[in-house]
């Protein structure tokens, strides 16, 4: 009914059952398209933008839909192109610990299935279960044990790519050292599909840690510099965290009962190592503060809860007068202590809950705020006014489609906005994959 | 002090030596130039129409201006220790050196980073923090005397980049000068994740061929508490290299991991910095641990004991810090210690899968005999990096030719295995013609169109990289072969 050309045009490409129309009412994340396409080869792929760049179509692409609340101003598109159907490892070379796989594969299938090998794919990103290795690729989303093991910029070693005239382009290769012409990987990691559509991701793989451990080191004074010295004496000392996590009191109560600043220390080693670790951290730290260590399973299982405190963009949207906002924030390394300090002025002024934890070796954070919706906008533009005075960014992750309309979720453009503008230009002229997603509306 | 006078009646000579201050800082003098006709890739040369030598961002930017005004190719050098050709003015450029930007200009040990200029060499980063217990990763053969602004053209590797990474990995943002003159900044403040295309990924193994980086931001790492070294020699190949699947296949990420063959040995032990390997065995593997003392000796009788499941000849580990560095010296120098079996070798720098090593050995033996030239084999076995060196000798009539020839075949036998044609030494101009191996058409073009946003007039190091469209003439043409010794490799 709504789309009868669109709808019979596609007909032409793919078979009516892997097609779906929208129907009922918009969703509230917006991103969508009126046709959903479910192509299962390159080949359908292809011939799908080939037609939407040839017929002034617009292209929305979805994996798992966990960042469906992520960037764009659009209710939908024309055509949403799911990857679903885009499942499944296309080879595992376990001697040269390198994967190929379709990038529609929930990220949390390949981890099992790298497991039974002593294998993982060394990102650590939110909602495992739903989000797809192309998603997390997409999104160039990564958790705080990016301190130990990187992120995907370090983790992609080749891409296949389906740029919207319909050429199949591989970047990379298949080794894990490669300087043959430009790194086009990189151009497509974080690029929110933006320039093409990934339909198939090599990684280079890491040993699954023969043990494991997580110290959680609470502070019950609260003192935010007592933290910073701590941490950078772990910083400074022949330790190797993984993860040297600062959670708020509001998150380390929902994780671990105590409603105090928390770092999560992750150690990952052999036996002899880890203990060694976590006998330093002992006996290095501060007089108040206590200490918690969870080994081998309890640590897993505090991880995986971790993963799931973020909102999900692919849950079941509950009607609630209450809106969630995930936002990601970059500051220079110890700047995350600040950052942190900020969410706790703005918890304790305004009826909103935030959820805030950061990389005191990385500078990321992720930052979860829930409240009106008056209140989230304001705790955005609150927080963004902080973290751009430190020098830093932030990026609004997961935000319903109508106040996304109201913000600018990537920030200021940068001064260089031009160069990414000329390589969508060059690779995008007409604008049809995941217009507005991405920076400046690119 | 008085300012001597430029002796060209050159306007761009002049104009540009007014932009750096004059005299001393422009090179345009034939005799002077000689020196810049070709950087580490030795078989083609041509001359720079000038050296300039700028001492800040404002002075390159003004120098990339003017040329790009004027049409004058330009391109930016260091230290000249690439491999590939990458610096050298085929186009006769103004050649842009960076070795007077040479400051550190920061180190933040808390924020674990340092900002340095371009010029600023490798090792020397590594020595001035190295006494507060911290180290910059990233560490080509070269070091000692290499660019970092080199490095991150080149995206440059080195034997600890199997545990470590290679040079993107630790570049957390850059300042450029575009090819119009244009100064950004990308990766800013070295905040990860700065929003928009990852140009700081892009930038880096761009091979100067994007912008000029005028300053880098690098991750710096704390020093492991500790570090072990062990050497182990086969009798075969196959067993050398099973050993290498079996040592990451346990779980163990060595800091090295690194593998020369029989006539490799014979160079190293016949050059400068001999340690006594047996002369007959057919492999050897140098390996390096490291991390928390009270762990690593678990991974070194991991390690002992799987190399002794694959037949071992012997297999030691270092007693102190003077025999493993006597080990690494003797590994380090193995491109150049080939001078001590052969008056010429070619190095060539294929990366292949892992797992496909004794197999391709096999076949660059048989490219050994075909051209009939001995072929050495040093090989950064952990990440599959390897390094064919093709001994020739330059006086004979012909034999330049053939040894191109064998490099070329080697990487087409390690593409055909699955793998590339370069992991650490760059495309360049040497292996132009050898990106058809990996690539399509239509995956060549996808990269030459991101040139063009960035230096749509492709006045900045042209002819690099890809491969010319029109293919047999110009490319024969360029390679014709110099008859001079090659000199010292370095990776």
């Amino acid at each position: 009914m709504v789309q009868t050309d669109l709808l019979v045009d596609l007909k032409g490409i793919l078979p009516e059952e892997r097609m779906v129309e929208e129907e009922g009412e918009i969703h509230p994340l917006g991103n969508g398209g009126k046709i959903t396409v479910y192509p299962d080869s390159e080949e359908e792929i292809a011939k799908i933008l080939r037609y939407a760049n040839t017929h002034g179509k617009k292209i929305s692409i979805v994996g798992g839909g966990t960042k469906r609340g992520f960037g764009g101003g659009n209710e939908s598109a024309d055509i949403l192109l799911s990857l679903a159907n885009m499942n499944g490892i296309v080879e595992h070379t376990v001697g040269d610990m390198t994967l190929t796989v379709k990038a529609g594969t929930p990220f949390k299938d390949l981890q099992n299935a790298l497991a039974a090998h002593n294998q993982k794919i060394a990102l650590d990103v939110n909602w495992p279960g739903d989000a797809t290795i192309g998603g997390v690729i997409a999104a160039n989303d990564s958790g705080p044990k990016r301190l130990g093991y990187g992120s995907s910029r370090d983790a992609v070693i080749g891409l296949r790519v389906i740029y919207p005239d319909g050429t199949i382009i591989r970047t990379g290769g298949k080794v894990v050292k490669n300087v043959a012409g430009y790194d086009m990987n990189k151009l497509f990691i974080g690029s929110m599909g933006t320039l093409g559509v990934i339909s198939e991701v090599t990684l280079k793989l890491r040993p699954l840690p023969k043990y494991e451990s997580l110290v959680l080191l609470h502070f019950p004074n609260g003192d935010l510099q007592e933290i910073r010295s701590f941490a950078i004496k772990v910083l400074d000392s022949m330790l190797e965290p993984v993860a040297l996590e600062l959670l708020n009191p509001l998150l380390a109560e929902k994780l671990t009962g105590h409603h105090q600043y928390t770092l999560a220390i992750s150690f990952e080693d052999n036996e002899s190592s880890v203990h060694y670790q976590e006998e330093f951290i002992h006996k290095i730290q501060p007089e108040k503060s206590q200490i918690d260590i969870l080994s081998q399973n309890k640590a897993r299982a505090f991880w995986d809860q971790f993963y799931q405190i973020a909102p999900n963009g692919a849950a079941e949207f509950t009607d609630t007068q209450s809106i969630e906002a995930a936002l990601k924030i970059g500051v220079v390394n110890l700047d995350v202590l600040n950052v942190l300090r900020e969410v706790q002025l703005l918890q304790d002024s305004h009826p909103i809950s935030i959820l805030a934890h950061g990389g005191l070796g990385h500078g990321l954070c992720q930052v979860i705020v829930k409240g009106s919706s008056e209140e989230v906008l304001s705790a955005i533009q609150w927080l963004r006014n902080s973290v751009e005075r430190m020098g830093g960014y932030v990026v609004v992750k997961h935000l319903p489609l109508i106040l996304r309309q109201k913000i600018e979720v990537w920030g200021k453009k940068p001064s260089h906005f031009f160069l990414l503008e000329g390589i969508k230009n060059k690779i995008d002229p007409n604008g049809i994959l995941n217009q507005g997603r991405f920076v400046g509306g690119i | 002090m008085a300012e001597r006078r430029i002796q060209s009646d050159d306007k761009h000579i002049q104009n540009l030596a007014a932009i750096v201050g004059g005299e001393h800082s422009i090179l345009y003098h034939k005799e002077d130039l000689i020196a810049y006709d070709c950087d580490g890739f030795t078989l083609h040369k041509h001359l720079p129409k000038a050296v300039v030598f700028p001492k800040n961002t404002e002075e390159v930017a003004k120098l990339v201006k003017y040329c790009s005004d004027n049409q004058l190719p330009f391109l930016a050098r260091g230290a000249g220790t690439g491999l590939s050709g990458g610096a050298i003015p085929i186009n006769g450029e103004v050649i842009i050196s960076l070795v007077r930007m040479k400051r550190l200009l920061n180190v933040d040990l808390e924020n674990r980073r340092a900002v340095v200029e371009p010029g600023y060499v490798n090792l020397k980063l590594t020595n001035s923090i190295s006494d507060k217990g911290y180290y910059y990763a990233p560490d080509p053969s070269s070091q000692y005397c290499c660019t970092i602004g080199g490095n991150v053209a080149e995206n440059a590797g080195g034997a600890h980049c199997l545990k470590y990474g290679v040079t993107t990995n630790h570049i957390l943002g850059l300042e450029v000068v575009l090819p119009n003159g244009e100064i950004i900044e990308i990766g800013k403040n070295g905040i990860l994740d700065t929003p928009g295309y990852d140009l700081l990924g892009l930038l880096t193994g761009s091979e100067g061929t994007l912008g000029i980086v005028t300053k880098i931001i690098v991750r710096i790492l704390k020093k492991p508490e500790a570090k072990q070294t062990i050497l182990a020699y086969f009798d075969k190949v196959s067993d050398g290299s099973q050993a290498v699947s079996d040592i990451i296949s346990a779980g163990i990420v060595p800091a090295a991991l690194e593998m020369m063959d029989k006539i490799a040995i014979e160079g190293v032990e016949a050059a400068a910095f001999p340690v006594g390997h047996p002369k007959d065995i057919e492999a050897m593997l140098l390996i390096e641990v490291d991390g928390i003392s009270a762990g690593i000796n678990d991974q070194i009788n991991q390690i002992l004991d799987l190399c002794k499941k694959r037949n071992v000849r012997e297999v030691k580990v270092a007693q102190n810090e003077q025999e493993s560095n006597r080990w690494w010296a003797n590994r380090k120098t193995g491109f150049g210690a080939m001078g001590a079996i052969s008056p010429d070798y070619l190095v060539q720098d294929g990366v292949i899968p892992r797992s496909k090593l004794p197999e391709v050995l096999d076949r660059i033996q048989k490219v050994s005999e075909e051209y009939g030239l001995r072929i050495a084999n040093i090989f950064h076995a952990g990440d599959g990096n390897l390094h064919p060196l093709v001994l020739f000798d330059a006086r004979i009539p012909g034999e330049s030719e053939k040894a191109l020839k064998a490099g070329s075949a080697c990487l087409k036998v390690c593409a055909d295995a699955g793998g590339t044609i370069t992991g650490e030494h760059g495309v360049g101009i040497e292996k132009k013609e050898e990106m058809r191996f990996v690539f399509t058409d239509e995956e060549i073009m996808a990269q030459t169109n991101i040139r063009e946003v960035f230096n749509p007039n492709n006045l900045l190091n042209a002819g690099k990289l890809f491969p010319t469209p029109a293919r047999c003439v110009e490319i024969k043409k360029e390679r014709k072969v110099s008859h001079e010794r090659r000199k010292v490799g370095t990776t």
